[in-house]
């Protein structure tokens, strides 16, 4: 019967269908929230949405090369929190607060 | 198969469920919270994925220090809970909104038409020792890479330093 063999056979096209709904959870925070962290907590949702995918592949063609660019994400993705981060202190240090909207009046 | 199925549904719903409530939450510790479930649920899925030191680098990286300094960060800061978490006007808004629509329905249409892209063949053997694999290939293949990365740490966690002892500005009068 094939109309509950797709539900049941786990392949590549379910991961990669969670892989689209965590990227477009993570695109919607930064789109639509006000807060610059809770942005920043969206960019990692998109970038871990995009491991998923990798890993995936990687899985389906046998190729250990997918997991190899996950782990060099995985890196850049640390760095990128540290600097949205300290760039989120400095901007509370001179408004006292984390409104994106801040962000329009900094002057140099 | 039917126990396969039925845990990356749960494993699917859990991560669906917490990722919702990552973006909803109008209080940021809460969203730092449910991002520490979202991570240990993608960990989850990385070995059911057959990728088990990705997921314990995930564990460590993501739910450990990474969040942790989310945490940290949103402990230096006196936030209250937000009464309108999402940002205001009708407009603007809605473009927003239509905007996510259609990029979801781009991803969705993608891994939609992403059937059979991979042609069925016998199916493909991972080797039983992936992690040797792994850091063989790291330490041949990608060593320049691999260097790189870290002189790029290097630059990052100097920079950061910088960026956070700013005073007033590049204007400032020292």
């Amino acid at each position: 019967m094939p109309s509950t063999e797709v539900f049941l056979k786990i392949g590549l096209n379910h991961y990669l269908f969670l892989s689209a709904i965590l990227f477009s959870f993570g695109m919607i925070a930064v789109l639509m929230r006000k807060n610059v962290i809770v942005m920043l907590m969206g960019i990692e949702l998109m970038l871990n949405a995009v491991n998923l995918s990798f890993i995936a592949f990687a899985k389906e063609l046998g190729n250990l090369n997918g997991q190899i660019m996950v782990f060099f994400v995985m890196t850049i993705a640390a760095a990128e929190a540290g600097v949205g981060l300290a760039l989120a202190v400095s901007v509370y240090k001179k408004y006292k607060e984390l409104n994106i909207r801040s962000f329009e009046q900094l002057r140099g | 198969m039917l126990m396969e199925a039925i845990g990356f549904y749960a494993i699917a719903l859990f991560l669906i469920f917490f990722a919702f409530k990552t973006i909803s939450s109008a209080n940021p510790i809460h969203c730092a919270c449910y991002l520490v479930l979202t991570m240990i649920g993608l960990a989850g899925v990385f070995y059911q994925l057959e990728a088990q030191f990705i997921a314990g680098v995930q564990m460590i990286v993501y739910a450990g220090a990474v969040m942790v300094l989310f945490v940290m960060v949103l402990m230096l800061f006196d936030i209250k809970t937000e009464l309108r978490a999402f940002s205001r006007g009708l407009i603007s808004g809605f473009l927003k909104i239509f905007s996510a629509a259609i990029l979801a329905g781009f991803a969705l249409g993608a891994a939609t038409n992403s059937i059979g892209i991979v042609d069925e063949g016998p199916p493909k053997v991972m080797s039983t020792n992936v992690t040797r694999d792994l850091s063989i290939l790291l330490y041949t293949k990608y060593l320049y890479a691999f260097e790189a990365l870290g002189v790029m740490l290097l630059v990052v966690a100097v920079g950061v330093v910088c960026v956070s002892r700013i005073k007033g500005g590049t204007h400032a009068k020292h």
